[in-house]
């Protein structure tokens, strides 16, 4: 029988008496009811039938990772923040940049020269400070992907070039994590949600290596994509909804057009062709 | 037999501005060959190479990918052939 139960912050301490030993039971402990201040911060999505209060108190224990903290990833990272996704992970390596600031909006004139994940970690938490927001200043490769990745449900892609997307498709599908895709260029861009062994992936549709460098952007673009690519991460983790999966979802801004296209998973493809459905 | 390309806003300098084209053809590879008999400029727009697409264009029937092996897919009279660029920037 537990004698004395403590929480300090996220954290529960606790000792109790087993085979005439005390013990003390030290852990982690997310305190998943909605407070007050959250009910009242949450209080017009909570009115949404699908959220409600359980709903809520889902986002407020999911854990999503966003990969980049340019243009995308300044789109997506305020809006799950809002929604109150619990914690948020973001990584980038990169440093902010004159040229940045027709888009990546989280990042301002005075950010010139700090790190993007210090820039935009500042003015999520100034957002939410109900929420953990996590900054990691890193490159992602193959090698650090993994880690960089456990113990979370949801990854985003806000990459700007397809070589790390892959890296991050393959590594979603090891650890069977859903991959939020999206990317833009000028006016155009392009959402798709991967489920790991049950829908197609990005390797299933692209053949090989991308375009790399600097492409033409203006900020409504990403602004567009990344508030579709924060969507299907709340509908994913709350369960309800048509995910963008087996369809790829095209903007083009200049005709002011959606297009929707059928995407099959491929059973030769070479990053999760081997899972079975 | 005639099928219909819709060409991207990036390749339409090569189509006299046209945003549909229509070719005739049994698979897609005869379809895309007609596109560049009729648009020479096109050629060099969407392959890399004898048969071989670039890697950056994205081929759909029907509003769905035909990834891969696309130029042998077979296609109807009244089909859609979409020919898209691959986005990758964030």
């Amino acid at each position: 029988m537990i004698k004395h139960l403590g929480i300090i912050g996220d954290w529960v301490i606790g000792y109790y008496l087993e085979f005439g030993i005390w013990v003390l039971g030290i852990g982690r402990w997310r305190v998943a009811v909605l407070t007050p201040d959250e009910r009242e911060r949450y209080s017009r999505q909570i009115m949404i039938e699908e959220i409600g209060s359980e709903g809520q108190e889902r986002l407020k224990r999911s854990r999503v990772v966003i990969a980049g903290a340019g243009g995308l990833g300044c789109s997506i990272a305020p809006w799950l923040a809002a929604a109150g996704i619990g914690t948020i992970r973001i990584i980038d390596h990169d440093e902010v940049e004159l040229s940045n600031l027709n888009r990546q909006i989280l990042h301002w004139q005075e950010d010139i020269g700090k790190k993007k994940v210090d820039s935009a970690g500042s003015k999520v938490r100034r957002l939410n400070p109900e929420i953990r927001v996590e900054t990691i200043a890193e490159s992602i490769t193959e090698k650090n992907a993994s880690s960089l990745v456990h113990g979370y449900e949801a990854i985003v892609d806000a990459m700007d070039n397809l070589s790390t997307r892959y890296i991050l498709n393959r590594c979603a599908i090891e650890k069977n994590i859903p991959f939020f895709h999206g990317a833009v260029q000028g006016f155009e861009g392009r959402v798709m949600t991967i489920l790991p062994g049950k829908t197609a992936c990005l390797r299933c549709l692209y053949r090989g290596p991308g375009p790399e460098g600097k492409f033409p952007v203006i900020g409504v673009t990403p602004a567009v994509i990344g508030s579709i690519q924060a969507t299907e991460v709340i509908k994913y983790l709350l369960g309800f909804g048509q995910l963008l999966t087996h369809r790829m979802l095209m903007y083009d801004g200049l005709e002011a057009i959606f297009t929707e296209f059928a995407v099959n998973r491929n059973p030769d493809c070479d990053h999760c062709g081997t899972l079975a459905d | 037999m005639s099928v219909k390309v819709h060409i991207h806003a990036t390749h339409r300098r090569y189509t006299d501005g046209r945003e549909v084209v229509a070719v005739e053809g049994k698979t897609v590879g005869e379809c895309l060959d007609h596109l560049v008999r009729q648009y020479p400029g096109m050629e060099k727009a969407i392959f890399a190479g004898k048969n071989k697409l670039h890697h950056i264009v994205e081929v759909y029937v029907n509003h769905a990918s035909a990834h891969p092996n696309e130029l042998p897919k077979p296609v109807q009279d009244g089909d859609e052939i979409h020919l898209i660029l691959m986005l990758a920037g964030g």
